[in-house]
């Protein structure tokens, strides 16, 4: 082939312009630690990356639901321990009360202490976590429950998403908790209906009725206890569902490093290769094009 | 024969000579001119004579000065040029696309749609707070404004195209008639062979390739000199030294857009000629590639866009109208509703709005039992995963629009493909016709020596004449 001088320039001007590119490239990936600067870059790997980081933050969000429902789900667990000691206090004094030594004055004593009791146990059932009566259903902003007992709220389960398509019931409902049901007794035992026959008993000075609300007092304690079981199955089932959700979030995390990230050793080495062949290519360059005839005529 | 003879003889030998260093001199002249075919001076032998019945030669005389010059290579070049300029512009259109896209996969539409999904699900966890339900609303606001942006910047590319047509067709009517009127001076001066029309026939070449890079053409050279230009598909552009033009006529059947109008060479009626320019094999050249971009290939980023946010609204608001707001009446539309079909609604996703204006409207419970029910907040929530009938297959809303993203780097990505080859065999072609056509300074400096040498012997051939001359002349005293 004949070679002229504009070829050998325009052959090492494109290769220089070519090597320069390649450099440009590999320094742009350095500077921004990414192998995929733009979709064109990699547009497989892009919607890949996409997706993965839409799954992120679908975790992140699951991570947050999980945590609001840990902290519905403590709140009713330890709300449920002080009702029990309520109960437990109310199960020794009708168990005292139920014995003949003591007399009517003892009894109307502890029938203020037996409304006490009941107050408080009202007064647990309007517990809130977050700003919410846990203990509402889906009524969760008024108080569930009058000063009477009276309970207003709803028996719903109040869902939260803690994986895609898999929900947890984060609250207990208060009606079938300490009413036995809408209306009441109607699934359970009543346990306010059964104080307040404790109230009613003490009041009226009678024994008997006294002893009898002894078996409805046990009734509601195991009652309140299936319950908080119940609520502490849930609450580890979202420790084990954040636990997951972790190793969800680590892996997809590494997945869109994976793919996006660029390899610095790669990188770095390919970099140097690059700015070597740049110099030889400039050395060859300036050594050929001072090969000319005119070097040798006269 | 006689001695006056060897004079002629001389004579003719040192003016070739000279014509040939003269010739050398403009190609070491031109070495690095672009474009320059190297020229060659043909000599022969002058005419035989007969000398007392013995035939003698008359001396050298030039025959002609060649271009060397290799019509396939230049029509091969034309056509990467053509290429070339396809995808170079395609490229350069298709990158804003791509920029309107998001280059990062933490900002942009994808990103604010999953942050709308999972401000429901904040709502879920919280279906009363007012917070909450301003989150909602703020971040559908920002959703509906990426779509609006996004939808507006695709248009910008369609009509910034649209708008680049009256540039480039101004400059190939330039080029045309330039064609043309050197079409002209070459019939003119006659003889094509000859130095003038040499320069004239350089930059004629260069011309035509420049021309083909903004429009795909093909060239017929004629016996007389002139070439005739045409589109790859007959209309023709130059014959002989008259010139067609190329004119704009906005077509309002297509959003106003203009139409290419061709007015053919000696002709006064326009032509239609935009879906030739832009039909298959047609879209190429600054010309083609601009009308594709402006009637194809951002089309499917429209459609695409526009179908997402139709599904969108009619999702949300079909969930919406069966829930209950916190004031406990049905839920209205969340988004303005889309008129067209379900679930696509073309140029939606410029018209997407909210419909509600406060976060009490948003119809988070799905029975009408207490504000704290978030079943219907849930259920919007979930729309995130819910795999849709969308773009011609299943997908979700989040998943369509990545592959949407990615369908804009793919189209880059071909566009750059095609770029970098054809820019690499115009290379090739360049340096096939540098070593056919172009100066080698070696070769001219052998030259040089060559004719000077020549030159030289052909004084001696005189001098010595002179001699014999003399003696002649000497032979009378």
């Amino acid at each position: 082939m004949r070679i002229t001088e504009n070829m050998t320039s325009a052959m090492v001007q494109s290769m220089l312009n070519q090597q320069q590119e390649n450099i440009n490239n590999l320094e742009q990936q350095a500077s921004s630690g990414l192998r995929i600067n733009e979709p064109s870059d990699d547009p497989a790997s892009a919607q890949q990356v996409l997706n993965l980081q839409g799954l992120l933050a679908a975790a992140n969000q699951y991570s947050t639901n999980i945590q609001t429902g840990t902290t519905w789900l403590s709140q009713t667990d330890s709300t449920m321990a002080t009702m029990n000691n309520v109960l437990t206090s109310a199960k020794e004094l009708a168990t005292q009360m139920a014995n003949s030594t003591y007399g009517a004055s003892d009894r109307q004593n502890a029938a203020a202490q037996a409304t006490q009791l009941r107050d408080e146990m009202i007064s647990l059932g309007n517990n809130q976590a977050a700003g919410q009566y846990i203990f509402g259903g889906y009524a969760g902003s008024q108080p569930p429950f009058a000063a009477d007992g009276t309970f207003s709220g709803t028996d719903d389960q109040v869902n939260i998403e803690v994986d895609q398509g898999s929900y947890v019931s984060i609250n207990y409902p208060g009606g079938t908790l300490l009413r036995g049901g809408i209306p009441p007794g109607s699934s359970g035992t009543d346990v306010i209906g059964v104080l307040n026959n404790l109230i009613t008993a003490l009041t009226n000075n009678d024994v008997s009725g006294v002893s009898s609300t002894i078996s409805g007092l046990d009734s509601s304690m195991s009652q309140l206890q299936a319950a908080q079981v119940d609520v502490g199955a849930r609450e580890n089932r979202l420790q084990n569902d954040a636990n997951t959700l972790t190793s969800t979030q680590d892996y997809l995390t590494q997945a869109v490093s994976a793919k996006q990230d660029a390899d610095y050793t790669q990188v770095l080495s390919d970099l140097s290769t690059q700015q070597t062949v740049y110099q030889a290519t400039l050395a060859v360059s300036a050594k050929f094009s001072q090969l000319s005839l005119l070097d040798y005529m006269q | 024969m006689s001695v006056s003879d060897i004079f002629q003889i001389g004579a003719t030998a040192l003016s070739a000579q000279k014509t040939a260093l003269a010739i050398t001199g403009e190609n070491i002249a031109n070495a690095s001119t672009t474009g320059y075919s190297k020229q060659t001076v043909n000599m022969e032998a002058g005419s035989t004579i007969l000398d007392n019945g013995i035939p003698v030669g008359s001396g050298v005389q030039v025959e002609s000065i060649s271009r060397v010059y290799n019509d396939f290579l230049q029509q091969q070049l034309m056509s990467a040029n053509s290429s070339n300029g396809g995808y170079n512009t395609q490229q350069t259109q298709l990158q804003s696309v791509q920029q309107l896209f998001g280059t990062s996969s933490t900002s942009g539409l994808g990103a604010d749609l999953n942050s709308f999904f999972n401000a429901w699900q904040d709502l879920a966890n919280n279906p009363t707070g007012s917070a909450e339900r301003q989150e909602v609303l703020t971040s559908a606001q920002t959703v509906v404004s990426d779509f609006q942006q996004l939808s507006s910047g695709l248009t910008q590319v369609q009509s910034n195209a649209n708008q680049s047509l009256q540039g480039i067709t101004s400059d190939i009517n330039d080029q045309l008639q330039q064609i043309a009127s050197l079409n002209a001076q070459i019939s003119q001066t006659g003889s094509q062979q000859g130095g003038a029309a040499n320069a004239l026939l350089d930059s004629r070449d260069q011309l035509l390739q420049k021309l083909s890079g903004e429009v795909a053409i093909t060239s017929r050279l004629n016996s007389n000199g002139t070439v005739t230009v045409t589109l790859p598909q007959g209309a023709t552009l130059v014959d002989g030294n008259s010139a067609a033009t190329f004119s704009l006529q906005a077509d309002s059947a297509n959003s106003g857009f203009y139409d290419v109008m061709l007015t053919p060479p000696n002709s006064t009626a326009p032509q239609d000629v935009t879906s030739i320019l832009e039909g298959s094999g047609g879209n190429q050249g600054e010309l083609g590639a601009t009308l594709a971009v402006r009637d194809s290939l951002v089309e499917p980023f429209l459609n695409g866009l526009d179908e997402l946010a139709s599904n969108l609204a009619t999702q949300v608001n079909n969930l919406q109208s069966t829930g209950y707001d916190l004031n406990g009446n049905t839920g209205t539309d969340f988004f303005t509703s889309p008129s067209g079909s379900a679930t696509d609604t073309p140029g939606y996703s410029s018209q997407i709005n909210l419909n509600i204006t406060s976060g009490d409207q948003i119809a988070a419970a799905g029975k009408n039992d207490g504000t704290g029910d978030n079943t219907n907040a849930l259920s919007i929530a979930d729309l995130a995963n819910a795999s849709i009938s969308i773009g011609g297959g299943t997908s979700t809303l989040d998943g369509f629009y990545n592959s949407l993203v990615a369908q804009s780097g793919t189209a880059v990505q071909s566009a750059q493909t095609g770029a970098t080859q054809s820019q690499s065999s115009i290379t090739q072609l360049q340096q096939m016709i540098g070593s056919a056509s172009g100066v080698s300074l070696d070769e001219e400096l052998t030259n040089l020596t060559t004719y000077q040498l020549a030159y030289q012997a052909a004084a001696k051939l005189i001098t010595v004449g002179t001699e014999m001359m003399q003696s002649v002349l000497g032979l009378i005293t």
